[in-house]
């Protein structure tokens, strides 16, 4: 543990120092997070922002064990990312990291239910059932467990995803543009839903979206724009965070 | 388009290389086939002609008919002789008999060799040049009584030198002769295989019992003669009583003879090579399909940048063609060498061939070619009339799938197919006829097409039952295991129905197999009575001193030996055993229907009950026989019996057998001992009775049956590994259809990496689907398999197999195999799954 920091990584959900990210080799490389440094608390709601390219979608695999970082530091609960081999990664994601991607969340051939259970699944353990039934509750999909996902809309399955995510208990959830493909009511569906498992449950989530609107369902916004954090803003509404971003984007 | 084609075809070439393999192997085997068979024939043809080369005319016994199997033919006076040389234009005629002997080597064993026959002749005329087609290599003719000439082969195998001293049956016990020379058939080692022993004329004509008489007279013409000229002018001399031929004539009709054989022997291997194609071919159009459903959105925007459906389809098949064209060739090349192997897995069953250089014919090369391009093609054209059908608008949409062809069609379809089939074939084993075989053959294609394009249909609920029990205990990689080969039926059906063809083959092969083995033990046990069997090695069997010895070992009750020879009854080459009938009463259990079998002790016929009734025959009745080689004779029928297998369908009482025949080697020797005595004493006695003639095997009941039952077994290993490649091509359309799917699969398999699959896992998860899908088409195989094999028991029952015998264990053992088999084609493509990246299933394309 190096003195030079405020706070050990134990106190968060996850924490990233002097990340870096550089994809390629020569002259077509291409920086992609130029040193980052940020914490996420356990149940907070974290909203990640920026301009297309930004870095925002590398930030999110780096601190979620996806990818590895060029340079610099990763803790999820605790743990050191970087030191990890692949197989402790991939245990680390699979009970202490949750996903929602912005498409192709769930396997096609295996009804809802199954793919809200597949990573206990994986991990070979048997759900808890009090904890089930709170996150189907708070999904409220109950009736729709047994259907397949080409049955269920958009929103629905964005939710089915979320539900999977929460399903391990993880210390943190990322979600990369979940309603990235959604209509404006599908999206507060899922917006809903996860803010709801933040302020219930206790979880620690972390979302990017380039929606004004989304971002102010979280408690706090980052400002990302090529590869740096440049701004934050803790209780946001979208007003304030279309204003900030004019000033971000020129 | 062709541009888009070609790009296609480069950017995939991974993809091309697997399609293409299933490809080369089938083609392979065609083309190997043509290139042994058409060496084979090169080989026999040179060989013939060589050894005809200084024969200008051959005279010989005009035979009363051909038979395949049998040839023989009456002696020639030796005065015949005389009246040849005289012929104006003949320079030298000389006379020549022949008959079996074999040599015995230093350990006082026969030399016999498997198959071939062991050719005893006397040397013709009295220099080093015979007029027979022996060329001498070392030492000289044979010039005394004592004096044996041998071929190089078993001069160098049995390590004989000229001068050594060497043992020869023929009609009796071993005689002891001199090596005087060595010689090779024209410049071969010997003939195909067989040995030869060649003595003086007079020496031969005692030894076969041919005093005073000869079998063939070779002439030499004056020079400025013709061949014809000849020809007709001894004709003119001797009437047409004989057979006289050119020598050109004489050539011709051996290696006609021969090519025949191997018309036989490469049609049979074609077949082979035909199955592999048609494995193959169930490969290519799931490859095809699979390339279709994965290029749908590019499919779509050509479409939509205005290709028409023609374009597309045509596209798809020219894709089909190159691929065809290039695998054929590369299967053409590999075809050589599989000619090579071929010989070598022959050798290894003892089916020995000459070597030649190899021949490679035109059709070795045109033939495979077009037949592995028009598969090719062929299978491609329902995949390619399913790209027609992509909509221009499935560009726009994300994971637009082309419906599948309605469930209903195929099912009716395959019904029809699968009804016919039946049909055909079962017309075919109880139709009789000549084409019986055809109609077998075709038939079985049908059942599997049938079941092929049913499979889609019954394949989900099926593969979700064998795949339950991956399901439940493997745990989630068993689970998706089970889902994946459920969830697209039609590519988990055609890709077990690939090796549901190989496998309903071996299934079959090896039902009857074990169920001619169990019939002939019910068989023997039932409608024997012998205690010893006495057999010869080769298929020449052995003298009929044999049995005259056995009769005087006091230890024996009776001794039957069993002589068969050809006759032409109706019209109909038939077999014809002779037999001492008061003996063989005593080794067989003879039911008579009819009439009484001591009647026939010193003359008439015996006839079975089933060939009686064919030809409508009752005791009493004469009818008349005509043979190769003596003029033809009325016959009563004495006595009809039940069928039995020994027997054969026709007994000929001893001594009108040995008036008819000049032949009178015995083939089997059945031996009852007397009363009271332990086996191991009758048999000792036997064999110190027998021991004069070492080119017999004695063996008891049991042993005659295990040895046949081995019989059986190497045929069954030989034909299983025939089929082997039809195996193999549907392993690999495994491993192609796995490894295409993960392709497909990739955001799938990358998305259960993300949320923590471990690379094990994704691995077993596609183990266990191979497995699945191997069991599927084992289990499927091995009920068609059952089917063929119990309707094939059904249809020889008159032919003495009847028992239904069905070897669980062993079938099951192939289900297990299969299963493990599945493991093995599922390495590569697991590891390619297991390397997916991880965030290609996160990355939004
Ligand atoms: N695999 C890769 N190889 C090369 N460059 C990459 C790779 N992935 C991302 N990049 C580059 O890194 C930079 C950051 O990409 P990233 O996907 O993180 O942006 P983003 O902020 O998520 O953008 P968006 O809002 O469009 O999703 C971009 O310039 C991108 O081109
Ligand atoms: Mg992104």
């Amino acid at each position: 543990m190096t003195t030079g920091q405020t706070a050990t990584p134990e106190h968060f959900a996850a924490s990233a120092s002097g990340l870096q990210k550089t994809f390629g080799e020569g002259p077509a490389a291409v920086q992609a997070l130029r040193g980052v440094d940020i914490d996420f608390r356990a149940g907070e709601f974290t909203a990640i922002m920026g301009p297309s390219g930004s870095g925002k979608s590398t930030l999110m695999h780096c601190l979620a064990g996806l990818d590895k970082p060029s340079a610099g530091k990763v803790f999820i609960d605790g743990i050191d990312l970087t030191s990890l081999k692949d197989k402790a990664l991939t245990e680390l994601r699979r009970d202490n990291v949750g996903f929602v991607f912005q498409a192709f969340n769930l396997l096609p051939s295996m009804s809802a239910e199954d793919n809200i259970m597949l990573p206990l699944s994986i991990a070979g353990r048997k759900p808890e059932d009090a904890w089930f039934d709170r996150v189907i509750d708070t999904i409220g999909l109950r009736d729709r467990l047994s259907h397949r996902p080409s049955e269920l809309s958009g929103g629905q399955q964005q939710r089915v995803a979320a539900a999977r995510a929460l399903m391990s208990r993880p210390a943190i959830v990322f979600a990369d543009e979940p309603t990235g493909n959604l209509d404006s009511n599908s999206s507060t569906e899922v917006l809903g839903f996860l803010k709801a498992s933040v302020k219930d449950m206790g979880q620690t989530i972390v979302m990017v979206t380039h929606d004004p609107k989304a971002a102010s369902y979280a408690d706090r916004v980052v400002f990302l724009a090529d590869g740096h954090i440049v701004d934050q803003m803790e209780a946001p509404t979208p007003d304030g965070i279309l204003e900030r971003m004019k000033h971000l984007e020129v | 388009m062709l541009k888009a084609t070609l790009k296609s075809l480069m950017t995939h070439k991974l993809r091309l290389a697997m399609t293409a393999l299933s490809i080369v192997l089938g083609v392979s085997f065609v083309a190997g086939t043509y290139v042994l068979s058409d060496t084979l024939n090169a080989t026999f043809t040179n060989l013939f002609t060589d050894v005809y080369a200084g024969v200008d005319v051959n005279i010989r016994g005009a035979q009363e008919f051909e038979s395949f199997e049998f040839d023989e033919r009456p002696t020639l006076p030796e005065s015949l002789l005389e009246e040849v040389r005289a012929v104006d234009g003949v320079l030298d005629a000389e006379g020549s008999v022949e008959g079996s002997a074999a040599f015995v080597d230093k350990d006082g064993e026969a030399i016999i060799p498997q198959g071939p026959p062991t050719i005893g002749f006397s040397w013709s005329g009295t220099g080093e040049e015979p007029t027979n087609p022996v060329k001498l290599r070392e030492g000289g003719p044979p010039t005394s009584p004592t004096d044996v000439v041998m071929d190089a082969n078993t001069a160098e195998e049995f390590d004989f030198e000229v001068g050594d001293q060497v043992g020869v049956i023929v009609e009796g016990p071993v005689r002891e002769f001199t090596v005087s020379g060595i010689v090779g058939f024209g410049d071969a080692d010997n003939l195909a295989g067989a040995t030869l022993a060649v003595f003086e004329l007079e020496t031969a004509q005692e030894l076969f019992d041919k005093v005073g008489v000869l079998d063939t007279i070779d002439v030499i013409a004056e020079d400025g003669v013709t061949q014809g000229e000849l020809q007709d002018r001894i004709v003119a001399a001797i009437g047409t009583e004989y057979d006289v031929s050119t020598g050109t004539q004489i050539t011709n009709e051996t290696t006609d003879q021969i090519q025949e054989g191997l018309g036989f022997f490469s049609i049979a291997l074609l077949v082979f090579a035909a199955i592999a194609l048609f494995v193959g071919s169930f490969i290519i159009a799931n490859t095809f399909s699979i390339i279709v459903a994965q290029r749908t959105r590019e499919l779509a925007l050509l479409r939509a940048i205005g290709a028409s459906r023609r374009q597309v389809m045509s596209s798809i098949l020219i894709e089909a063609t190159i691929t065809g064209l290039v695998a054929s060739a590369i299967g053409v090349g590999v075809g050589i060498l599989v000619a090579i192997g071929l010989q070598n897995l022959l050798a290894a069953f003892d089916v020995d061939l000459p070597t030649g250089s190899l021949v490679i014919g035109p059709k070795a090369i045109v033939i495979p070619m077009v037949v592995g391009t028009l598969v090719t093609v062929i299978a491609s054209i329902s995949p390619a009339r399913r790209a027609t059908k992509v909509p221009p608008v499935a560009a726009m949409r994300e994971g637009f799938t082309v419906p599948v062809t309605a469930g209903r069609r195929r099912l009716i379809a395959g019904t029809i197919a699968l009804i016919l089939g039946i049909a055909v074939l079962l017309l075919g084993l109880f139709g009789g006829g000549d084409d019986a075989a055809s109609l077998v053959g075709l038939g079985a294609f049908l059942i599997f097409i049938g079941v092929a394009a049913m499979a889609p249909v019954i394949a989900g609920p099926l593969a979700r039952g064998i795949g339950s029990p991956f399901a439940r205990y493997l745990k989630i990689p068993g689970r998706l295991a089970r889902d994946n080969s459920v969830r697209n039926p039609k590519r988990t059906s055609s890709t077990a129905a690939a090796l549901m063809i190989g496998v309903a083959l071996v299934g079959f092969i090896t039902i009857f197999a074990s169920s001619i083995k169990a019939s002939q033990t019910e068989l023997i046990e039932g409608t024997t009575n012998f205690d010893l069997i006495v057999q010869g090695q080769g298929f020449e069997g052995f003298p009929a001193a044999v049995e005259d010895a056995a009769n005087e070992i006091p230890e024996i009750g009776a001794a039957a030996g069993f002589r068969s020879g050809p006759s032409r009854i109706e019209g109909q080459t038939v077999g014809i055993q002779g037999v001492d009938v008061g003996a063989a009463a005593e080794v067989l259990n003879f039911d008579m229907v009819a009439g009484s079998l001591a009647a026939a002790e010193d003359d008439g016929l015996l006839v079975s009950e089933p060939e009686a009734e064919a030809q409508g025959w009752t005791v009493g009745d004469t009818i008349e026989m005509h043979f190769q080689a003596s003029p033809p004779r009325e016959e009563e029928i004495k006595g009809i019996y039940e069928r039995n297998p020994l027997a054969g369908n026709y007994i000929m009482a001893l001594p009108d057998f040995q008036d008819a025949y000049t032949e009178q080697n015995i083939q089997l020797l059945l031996i009852q001992t007397s009363d009271g005595l332990s086996p191991s004493v009758a048999r000792a006695a036997v064999e110190a009775g027998l021991e004069g003639f070492p080119s017999v095997e004695i063996e008891d009941q049991e042993e005659f049956l295990e040895s046949s039952a081995a019989a059986v077994d190497q045929l069954l290993g030989l034909v299983t590994a025939l089929l082997g490649l039809a195996l193999i091509i549907a392993f690999i359309g495994i491993v192609n259809t796995l490894a295409l799917s993960i392709f497909e699969r990739t955001r799938e398999i990358g998305l259960l990496r993300a949320i923590g699959m471990s690379r094990g896992q994704v691995r077993r998860m596609i183990r266990w689907e191979a497995v699945i899908v191997a069991i599927l088409g084992a289990v499927l195989g091995l009920v068609i398999g059952a089917f063929f094999g119990w309707a094939m028991i059904m249809a020889l029952a008159d032919e003495g197999i009847s028992v239904l015998e069905i070897p669980y264990l062993t079938l099951i053992s192939y289900v297990i195999i299969a299963g493990i088999a599945g493991v093995g084609a599922a390495v590569f493509p697991a590891r390619r799954a297991s390397k997916v990246d991880v965030l290609r299933a996160v990355t939004v394309e």
